[in-house]
């Protein structure tokens, strides 16, 4: 055999020895091309869920979830495309486009980015059809409000920002998420569970198929549905009430300390915070002076005025400084001290008519036998403290704890405040407003509407919360169970519970002229808060019926004036309306409507 | 048997045709085609006789590619002889037809004439007509390898459509001219010619590796070494290896000590420098000519390796970018390195039993550029796995191999260095096609033999088998080859 032929024949097997060693090694001993392969084959293609839905206590829809698309993008896959028609489809500006597809690009080169978020069905079947490489559509869904009612107390969603996405893996970028309100505090309860397509994709990002048949795909889970405790037809009426009023409304189921009514005024169209203008909208909300993004009802701290004579009776009778008995005179004001200026009433009183007819002197006279009982305080200082832990008791001064986010502590005053303010020297008639619920007193509306609960329970309370039913759930928070005792005796709620019925329902009340309608019994307890923005506040606080309360509420209109002239009437409207479901009063309405307020403080002022 | 011509017939006729090699050949074109089918099938489910895809239109060649290796068996082995020349000459002027307005440019490369709907690649077919032509000047009595002259009209005849395809500026095709080195082996071309080419190679890939001063002082110690195995002096190569040490520090300091900066590089050279004379008194007293042998080779070396630089830079940029991506310098995946890294996925990602037929990722979503004609390989190697790259790489070797094996057998001179030369083109496209879809070689475009989409590629290769097949047929040596 020629010994040439042998060595090519050597050298041939030689090349294709070579050629087979490094097969095996890339095909059998390196393992990372295959997972090259899926990176570049497979595509995770999130499924969002559909968020969960929001029902009022009477199963009428709060919050709807309707489909909207979004285009994706993967800067990577991008292929030269007509910009011009794309702008056209999707409805946007060049420029709009342009900088989306810049922010896209330095978000990441491969993974998919939102690009345009909530384009319309039209939108989303012409893109289906031009399949531009590097973009696709995907399904989520956007809030919708049949009665867009509410706004803030059911909150907004936005995209996640940064932060979220660090604490929580669940986010990815472009996801959305509970921004205020319920949307907020019920985040984890409304998200439901993303799914995941894998899909197989080509090189220009085009999809092929799935992968494996979808055996590793999964389903997305609807978030869960909520039944709130709102009642949507009366928080519509309320917020029609509060029209062009700032200030807030809120009722409570006195047995559960279920929330019936949030309204915070000015609101907003809950619609304006969904779809491709919500940026836009929601810059102009929080342009707007009067700040209708602000849920007043939880937000705000407002000197209770009047209504916490109620507090300051109850405290009384439990020290044992006051027997309902007592009789104060008063002509036109307690004129100690400084002195409190009151208005035209019989003279002299017992502690019902007091609060009948909201005697600001019996007040001062209550409150300073509360501070200077020296037999049982040695100092005014161990008196205060007592009275606070009284007021506290109520709910005031701190967070209710409630289901929803954004609630204020309020303020009840402190020893140690009035020692540090006065340098130590300080008595009995220098806190003296507060014995008419003036002064360092701040409660927010919904702190009000859970004293006139408690005076409706004659004595304990419910957290309010505004979800009462978490679907496939048995019970919400334990904590909504809880019964809060306050520090008063039940026996001494009666004869407040009479002067609140006779405030309504007796001549010489603050609220009958536009409170009292036969058969709803309310009771209540006007206010008039004196306030550094300008025209007192007018506040109302009652609830009805009379025996077995069904509806407590609080009034609380900004510089509305005497707390009869409109925070009754709103509030007898609403009870009426929560009650027999009707309105015999429709001049009442008209009457509500067409009062006009001036807020040169809010809409004077300069914004940015 | 040489009266055996085409008015043979009955049972005779085809009994001497190597059917090892035909089933060989089968089998290729048919895994081939496979590939093809899973690399060009846009997923509808169309017949896989449609001629509106490119599996279809494959088919429609490998079918009139048959039917003239059918007329070509037929034929009387001596026209291939008397036609070698003709042939050589009509397909020249084919691929010099491409360089004319008449030529069709794609990717690049002027390499396609197009024919109604058609394009022919001259080139493929050039590859037959040197083979033939090559095969007739060495069957002449008088030639001889040793002789200078005959060698360098041998280099004539493969240099001028070698040439003529670089005009094209279709590298890939020009470069498997190399492959007639493997039958000029055969034939007994100076094996000197081969040690050269392998050492200039080496240094060409080492020269992009290396330090500059590394790849010297690595030039020193081997030519010294091999000088030394020679002359069997290791003691005063040592000695002088020491010596040009320390003069090279020296040299390097006494620089830093004037403070003129001179590199480690220059030093070396200035200390050989200096030890020109003592070396060259040494090897003259001694008569050791082989000392001078191996310094001019280190001369050369060095030379060579600063030459690479500027031949480098004389190259396409994407030439240069596809030599730095196999020697792993430059690796930009999204560009240029692109076309490997993603080939290799797909290839890797096979693993040993594959994606199965029609599954494959990589290539089916377009990941693999070329993929059903450069980089069909992928198709294998995804879809198949170690199972298919093996079978195609064992069909390959031994069809190969077959070939050399029809070669020897030969009577005459003319089908031995027909059938080598068909062995070698098939060897140098299999070497480069697969080696660069694994990283083992540059990207040169060139097709697989048989797997390969392309008319003119698949009825070259096809025309080049039967020519040998047909040769083996008739003048097969009945000594210790008989079948």
């Amino acid at each position: 055999m020629n010994n040439k032929y042998r060595i090519l024949r050597f050298a041939v097997l030689v090349v294709f020895g070579i050629i087979a060693l490094r097969l095996f090694y890339i095909q059998i001993v390196d393992g990372s091309y295959k997972r090259s392969s899926a990176n570049n084959s497979l595509r995770y293609e999130v499924q969002y869920p559909p968020r969960g839905v929001v029902y009022d206590r009477n199963g009428e829809y709060l919050i709807q979830s309707k489909e909207i698309y979004d285009l994706m993008i993967i800067p990577g896959d991008v292929e030269p495309f007509d910009t011009m028609l794309m702008c056209r489809i999707v409805n946007v500006s060049k420029e709009r486009l342009k900088r989306e597809l810049r922010k896209a690009r330095n978000y990441s080169w491969r993974r998919p980015s939102v690009l345009l978020s909530q384009i319309s069905k039209e939108a989303k079947l012409r893109l289906d059809e031009l399949n531009y490489p590097g973009f696709y559509v995907v399904l989520r869904t956007a809030r919708s409000y049949p009665r867009n009612i509410a706004g803030n107390l059911l909150g907004y969603v936005g995209e996640v920002g940064e932060r979220d996405i660090e604490r929580d893996d669940y986010y990815r970028s472009g996801d959305y998420i509970g921004k205020s309100g319920i949307e907020l505090a019920y985040e984890k309860e409304l998200r439901g569970e993303k799914g995941v397509k894998i899909n197989l994709v080509d090189v220009h990002g085009i999809v092929k198929g799935q992968y494996e048949d979808g055996r590793f795909d999964t389903l997305p889970t609807a978030g869960l549905a909520l039944t709130s405790t709102l009642d949507a037809r009366l928080q519509e009426f309320g917020e029609e009430l509060m029209a062009g009023k700032v200030g807030s409304i809120v009722a409570i189921e006195p047995s559960t300390g279920e929330i019936l009514i949030m309204a915070s005024s000015p609101s907003y169209n809950p619609d304006q915070l969904v779809g491709r203008e919500r940026g836009n909208n929601y810059m102009e909300l929080l342009r707007d002076s009067r700040r209708p993004l602000f849920n007043r009802a939880v937000m705000s701290k407002y000197p209770p005025g009047s209504t916490f004579k109620l507090v300051n009776g109850l405290i009384g009778l439990q020290e044992g400084v006051l027997t309902t008995e007592q009789h104060y005179p008063c002509s036109m004001g307690y004129k100690v001290g400084k002195g409190v200026a009151c208005h035209a009433h019989p003279s002299p009183i017992k502690l019902e008519q007091a609060v009948q007819m909201s005697c600001n002197a019996y007040f001062c006279y209550v409150f300073r036998n509360i501070l200077d009982n020296r037999r049982k305080y040695p100092e005014i200082g161990d008196a205060l403290e007592q009275w606070n832990e009284y007021v506290r008791s109520f709910g005031f001064g701190r967070k209710l704890d409630s289901d929803f986010t954004g609630e204020l502590n309020g303020n009840v005053p402190t020893r140690a405040y009035y020692d540090k303010v006065y340098n130590k020297h300080w008595n009995s008639l220098t806190v003296i407003s507060l014995s008419i619920g003036q002064g360092e007193l701040g409660c927010t509306p919904l702190q009000m509407a859970n004293l006139a609960a408690t005076i409706a329970n004659r004595g304990y309370y419910y957290i309010p919360h505004v979800v009462k039913h978490i679907e496939g759930r048995d019970s919400i928070d334990r904590r909504f169970y809880e019964r809060h005792t306050t520090l008063i005796d039940r026996k001494h709620f009666s004869t407040i519970v009479e002067g609140m019925y006779k405030a309504v329902h007796e001549p010489g009340g603050t609220a009958v002229a536009l409170g009292r309608l036969q058969g709803l019994e309310l009771c209540g307890k006007t206010g008039t808060a004196q306030n550094p923005q300008g025209k007192d506040h007018s506040t109302f606080l009652g609830f009805a019926p009379k025996d077995d309360p069904k509806i407590a509420i609080s009034v609380y209109v900004e510089n509305g004036g005497f707390g009869g002239t409109i925070a009754v009437p709103i509030a007898s409207l609403i009870v009426e309306k929560y009650l027999t479901d009707t309105i015999t009063r429709p001049h009442l309405v008209d009457y509500v409507k067409n009062m006009k307020i001036a807020y040169p403080y809010y809409d004077n002022k300069k914004h940015k | 048997m040489i009266t055996r011509n085409i008015n043979n017939s009955g049972r005779g006729a085809m009994s001497n045709v190597d059917w090892v090699a035909v089933l060989l050949y089968f089998a290729l074109i048919a895994f081939g085609w496979v590939n093809i089918y899973a690399a060009t099938n846009s997923g509808s489910a169309d017949s896989p006789f449609d001629i509106t895809d490119r599996y279809g239109m494959q088919l429609i060649w490998i079918g009139g590619s048959l039917l003239i290796g059918v007329v070509m068996m037929l034929l009387d082995y001596k026209y291939y002889h008397i036609l070698a020349y003709p042939i050589y000459i009509a397909a020249l002027l084919l691929v010099l037809v491409t360089l004319t307005p008449l030529g069709h440019e794609s990717n690049g490369a002027r390499a396609w004439i197009k024919l109604g709907p058609i394009l022919i690649q001259p080139a493929e077919f050039m590859k037959i007509g040197v083979a033939l032509a090559v095969a007739r000047f060495m069957s002449a009595y008088t030639f001889s390898t040793k002789k200078l002259s005959d060698v360098v009209k041998l280099g004539v005849m493969i240099g001028i459509p070698m040439l003529a395809i670089l005009l094209q500026n279709d590298t890939g095709s020009a470069l498997v001219y190399c492959s007639f080195l493997f039958m000029l082996f055969r034939e007994g071309l100076n094996v000197w010619i081969y040690i050269v080419i392998g050492f200039v190679v080496a240094l060409f890939v080492l020269s992009f590796w290396i330090e500059p001063t590394v790849m010297l002082v690595l030039l020193v110690v081997v030519c010294a070494a091999l000088q030394a195995l020679q002359n069997d002096n290791l003691k005063q190569t040592l000695q002088y290896l020491a010596a040009v040490t320390l003069t090279s520090v020296a040299v390097y300091y006494l620089f830093v000590a004037v403070g003129a900066a001179v590199s480690m590089f220059w030093s070396v050279i200035i200390a050989l420098g200096l030890s020109l004379p003592v070396l060259v008194t040494y090897a003259y007293r001694r008569q050791m000519t082989g000392v001078f042998m191996y310094l001019l080779l280190f001369v050369f070396s060095v030379g060579f390796a600063q030459v690479t630089d500027v031949v480098f830079d004389k190259m396409q940029p994407h030439q240069q970018h596809r030599i730095l991506d196999l020697l792993g310098i430059e690796s930009d995946v999204s560009n240029w390195g692109y076309n490997v890294v993603q080939s290799k996925i797909a290839i890797g990602s096979g693993g040993f039993a594959g994606k199965g037929f029609m599954n494959g990722t990589q290539t089916k979503f377009n990941f693999v550029p070329e993929q059903e004609t450069d980089f069909i390989f992928c198709t294998v190697g995804e879809e198949w796995g170690f199972v298919g790259t093996m079978l195609v790489v064992s069909l390959f070797a031994m069809f190969i191999l077959r070939l050399m094996r029809m070669g020897e057998r030969q009577q005459e001179t003319f089908g031995r260095v027909y059938c080598y030369s068909v062995a070698g083109v098939f060897l140098m496209h299999v070497l480069i096609n697969i080696g660069m879809t694994i990283g083992l070689m540059p990207v040169i475009g060139i097709p697989l033999p048989f797997f390969s989409y392309g008319g003119s590629s698949f009825l070259a290769f096809s025309l080049l088998f039967f020519v040998a097949l047909r040769l083996d047929e008739a003048n097969r040596e009945l000594s210790s080859f008989s079948v």
